[in-house]
């Protein structure tokens, strides 16, 4: 079985004026996830330790922490791979305030999320008793999209968040990308502001660790940079309306 | 202490309380909804459901055919006329979620496609690849957003409910992130707070999934309803519990034993189908209790696989090819991958049964309001009478969306009567609570919390698992009876209060022992077999004389639970035969 | 209580990660590249000076430190082309009801036209120097 270093970033809001870092030794089986060990720790060495977890199949999007710098899911993060390293470094996501120890303060990520009207928006309401036909074809189009978890893995990923935390970032703007994708979705153009404001789509530099980082292979970074093409066009017809006397302002 | 007002206060953000918030605003957007959770909604144990979500939509299937699967597969348990109800309102809910976004799974000229799911005689489940529940529930979430009505708290925890004049009339929340108590008055409460199998040693269930609702209505004179009803779901990885849905039979994929035997054949669900055309209710479609049965069976003779885990079978999907597998199972392929090391394209998948889903909990009408005025209860924590003794798959997620629904507007039918109390008036037996928990979170005992837990977990899988034996059965019921006792010795390290999860947890097991209690003390009471409460030793047979009534667990002041009996609704199938394998299938007597 | 831990961005974010390592050295193609125009405006202005003034800045274009710079910068061109170039099936993706074109054929036809161009490039300049040279 053997064991392996664990070294945690703590913070506590009533004791602590900084993080500091403290030493678990804790087992380290094959199969052994680092949500195991987080979870070992906590039920035999130091209930004080405090991370968020649920599902433990990298489906809940709960658990996102730093592991020896990258962002990564601890439940599906494996001991095993740290064999060689020996020493496994945990910190809360980069990026984001800590609530405490392990605990991201991931607010602001998800008032992104909402602020991109990510629903589905029908001018001309279907029948209660049909659905949309959406080929699947027209699915794809927009699947990988959809796929996200909020992890918010992303977030820690991005220096550009990291610079200016009102940059919308790669869940939120990805999110906005996979409604105006969908064939049924009529909402882009209530959309755009979002896209093409400063903190939108145009604030990425296209670093694209997002997208490496994603444990959904989600993509954000290119559903980023779509939307830039997207805005570009949007740009251009609006440039075109206004040279013709039609601004749509 | 912080304090609150709200018209509707919901307890829970996963699929069943998202859509009773939705409802409600519908319903009456002048009202203040407030959605209550203790993790950020899209973290709700919804996110996890696999397979799919139940809706006659083929034009060969009838709302009847559905109405008898689900009341055979529940074993007579069901309330027929909630099954009624039910099965009508079904399709119009998977057709909103389309309406919302819900991405679907289509067929090539892009109408929705169903798929085959373990004891519906017909495909009537609607799926979204094999990630339904994700789809579902950030559906829900999102759509969601576009309501101003609603208000959340994400991260906060309830603890008590609140009752004034026979009414609930509100409740205490940890708000988690600064660990201060927050009083929340509203007119109507909807509990909407999820299942209990975390009680379980080997579950499917993730760590938030702890009865908290349960305990909370069964601590206010609320019964709990068929709480010995727990499925157990026949593949889930060893060790972890992680789920391999069944949608992986209903497309095709076999059960086999060491020998590459498909032992289902020996347990009346024969006979053999061909390789790749599974038939609806037979074999590995069977329904998830008597699959499960069969599995202890082989265990006990020795047939099944010895792997690093425990015992298991093979769940073999090779013959389905990479496409199909990548295509309606590319999550299970993933999960295979990640958390026991196979490829289900190359070999097959160990699993093995674990705890699942809990049928029983907080006893609702058929509109789910509770017995206690002003309390509406939802989703998986509730009872509303739908699953009997055995749910079938894909039932519950549409069980969320029909029945969340109906919750919300009841509620917002109450909240518009103007019920509220005034919070001032809550004040004195909030502050006794808060004090009570106060305590808790300094408490310095000598019981370890991870040591309860673990006693707890295995005591039930030995006395109320797959098969219940009656000295295992008091053992178990003596043995909550202790740890409830030496909960009161509980000792917490931490001590502090901001996002202090140490606490929480305390909380947790203390609604994990009172759903405990409850369950096992209506295990051992009901005195037959029927449905997935199985007891081969003493009362191997279904006994409609007796028992075709739901079991009520009320909880005793000082005292272990009290088990009262309730009379079902039978409208118009009587009690029959439950068929599976290749003899036709029907409610009897019809 | 809440008293959330407010990070700071360090200022070297881009030298702790091998990711935002590459990335700076794709973006710092750029400062080569500039330093290459800036010596071509220098030789446009002393072409403009007169025929002498032009000869030594050739002469100079080819003492070891200019080759040096020509080679870093001929190096960084080629990176930056290379690596946009892979990047652009993730942003120009055609697929609509009318029209799909498969990301892998976007990608091929971008490789194609880039070095199509270069190619282009190098043929017209020997095309125009050529006489030149010869003469
Ligand atoms: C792995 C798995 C696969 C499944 N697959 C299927 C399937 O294919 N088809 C099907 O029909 N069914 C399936 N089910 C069952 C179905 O998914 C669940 O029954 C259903 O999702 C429960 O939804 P819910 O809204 O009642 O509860 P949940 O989604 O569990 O939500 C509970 C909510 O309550 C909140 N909460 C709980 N306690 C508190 C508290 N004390 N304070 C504040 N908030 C609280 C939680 O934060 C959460 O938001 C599956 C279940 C599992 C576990
Ligand atoms: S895009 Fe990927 S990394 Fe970002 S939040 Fe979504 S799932 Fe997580
Ligand atoms: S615990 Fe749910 S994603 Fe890791």
């Amino acid at each position: 079985m053997g064991t392996i270093e664990l070294v945690a970033t703590r913070y506590r809001p009533e004791q602590d004026v900084q993080p500091w870092e403290q030493r678990y030794t804790v087992p380290c089986s094959e199969d052994m996830s680092l949500l195991d060990a987080l979870n070992y720790i906590k039920d035999e060495l130091d209930p004080s330790l405090s991370h968020r977890w649920s599902c433990r199949m990298a489906i809940c999007g709960s658990c996102g922490v730093m592991v020896n710098g990258e962002p990564k899911l601890s439940c599906k993060t494996f001991l095993r791979d740290y064999r060689e390293a020996g020493v496994v470094q945990v910190r809360a996501l980069d990026n984001l305030p800590v609530e405490r120890d392990l605990v991201a303060d991931i607010s602001g990520v998800v008032e992104h999320i909402e602020a991109v009207k990510p629903w589905l928006i029908r001018h001309s309401t279907a029948p209660v008793d049909t659905a949309h036909t959406q080929t699947p074809e027209q699915m794809a189009r927009y699947h990988a999209f959809s796929q996200c978890i909020n992890c918010a893995l992303c977030y820690a990923a991005c220096p550009q968040f990291g610079r200016n935390p009102a940059f919308l970032g790669p869940a939120a703007l990805t999110l906005a990308q996979r409604y105006n994708l969908d064939s049924r979705d009529e909402g882009s153009s209530e959309r755009m502001p979002w896209l093409n404001a400063e903190e939108g789509v145009w604030s990425c530099t296209f670093v694209g660790y997002c997208s490496e980082v994603c444990p959904k292979d989600v993509d954000p970074a290119s559903a980023i940079n779509r939307g830039k093409v997207a805005s570009d066009i949007n740009y251009g017809v609006n440039l075109f309306r206004l040279l013709r006397g039609k601004s749509d302002a | 202490m912080n304090q609150q007002q709200a018209d509707i206060v919901i307890v829970g953000g996963g699929g069943a309380g998202l859509r009773a918030a939705i409802a409600a605003a519908e319903s009456n957007p002048g009202l203040d909804i407030l959605l209550l959770s203790k993790v950020y909604p899209m973290r709700s144990h919804t996110v996890a459901a696999e397979g799919g979500c139940a809706g006659v939509i083929q034009p060969h299937d009838s709302l009847d055919a559905h109405f008898d699967d689900t009341v055979a597969g529940g074993d007579w348990l069901c309330d027929q006329d909630v099954v009624d109800y039910f099965v009508r309102h079904a399709t119009e809910e998977n057709l909103r979620l389309e309406h919302w976004g819900c991405p679907w799974s289509r067929k090539p000229d892009g109408s929705i496609n169903v798929r085959a799911f373990g004891g519906m005689q017909i495909e009537r489940t609607w799926f979204a690849a094999d990630k339904t529940g994700f789809h579902i529930l950030h559906t829900l979430f999102q759509t969601s957003l576009k309501y101003p009505a609603i208000r959340r708290c994400d991260e906060y925890f309830c603890t008590d409910l609140l009752v004034e004049d026979g009414h609930c009339a509100g409740l205490l929340a940890i708000d988690m992130r600064s660990g201060e108590q927050t009083l929340i008055a509203a007119s109507a409460v909807i509990l909407a707070t999820g299942g209990a199998a975390r009680v379980y040693r080997y579950n499917t269930n993730g760590g938030i999934v702890t009865g908290d609702g349960m305990a909370l209505a069964y601590r206010q004179g609320v019964p709990l309803r068929d709480m010995e009803f727990v499925q157990y779901h026949p593949t889930g990885l060893p060790g972890s519990g992680i789920l391999i849905t069944e949608a992986a039979r209903g497309e095709g994929g076999v059960l086999t034993t060491c020998d590459g035997y498909r032992y289902l054949q020996d347990y009346g669900l024969g006979p053999e189908t061909p390789l790749g055309k599974p038939q609806n209710k037979q074999m590995e479609l069977g329904p998830r209790d008597r699959l499960s049965q069969a599995f202890w069976h082989e265990e006990q003779a020795g047939r099944t696989v010895a792997t690093e885990r425990g015992a298991a079978v093979y769940l073999d999907l090779r013959h389905l090819g990479e496409q199909r597998i990548q295509e309606r199972l590319p999550f299970i392929r993933d999960l295979a991958r990640t958390y026991v090391n196979v490829d289900a394209v190359h070999e097959p998948i160990p699993v093995r049964p674990t705890a699942h889903y809990t049928m029983g909990g907080i006893q609702t009408d058929r509109h789910t309001a509770t017995c206690l005025p002003g309390l509406y209860a939802v989703g998986e924590c509730a009872s509303v009478g739908l699953h009997g003794a055995n749910r079938l798959g894909s039932n519950s997620l549409a069980e969320l969306g029909v029945f969340g629904r109906l919750a919300g507007e009841q509620a917002a039918e109450r909240a518009a009567q103007g019920l509220a109390v005034d919070p001032q008036r809550l004040r004195p037996q909030a502050e006794a609570q808060a004090a009570g928990r106060e305590a808790l979170r300094t408490a310095n005992g000598p019981e370890r919390l991870a040591a309860l837990r673990d006693e707890m977990a295995c005591a039930m899988e030995a006395g109320i698992g797959i098969f219940r034996v009656p000295a295992q059965m008091s053992a178990t019921i003596e043995k909550i009876a202790e740890l409830k006792a030496r909960y009161q010795q509980l000792g917490l390290k931490d001590g502090s209060r901001a996002f202090n999860t140490e606490w929480l947890q305390a909380i947790e097991l203390g609604f994990l022992l009172d759903v405990a209690e409850a369950m096992s003390h209506a295990a051992l009471a009901r005195q037959e077999s029927r449905g997935s409460h199985q007891r081969p030793e003493d009362f191997p047979a279904r006994n409609d004389a007796l028992f075709l009534k739901h079991s009520l667990a009320r909880q005793q002041p000082g005292g272990a639970a009290e088990v009262s009996w309730q009379d079902v609704v039978i409208t118009r199938s009587a009690p029959g035969e439950r068929h599976y394998g290749g003899t036709t299938v029907q409610g009897a007597n019809r | 209580m809440r008293k959330p831990w407010q990070p700071q961005q360090p200022r070297d974010w881009w030298l702790h990660n091998p990711a935002y390592r590459r990335y700076m050295l794709r973006e710092a193609t750029a400062l080569p590249l500039m330093l290459y125009t800036l010596l071509l405006l220098a030789g446009i202005f002393q072409f403009s000076r007169g025929e002498v003034a032009f000869a030594a800045w050739l002469s100079w274009m080819q003492t070891p430190a200019a080759l040096l710079l020509q080679g870093i910068a001929l190096a960084a061109a080629l990176l930056h082309a290379v690596t946009w170039v892979a990047l652009v099936p993730k942003i120009l993706v055609i697929d609509s009801d009318r029209l799909r074109i498969d990301p892998r054929q976007v990608l091929r036809a971008h490789q194609l036209g880039a070095l199509a161009g270069n190619l282009g490039l190098v043929v017209a300049t020997l095309w125009l120097l050529w006489p030149a040279g010869g003469a």
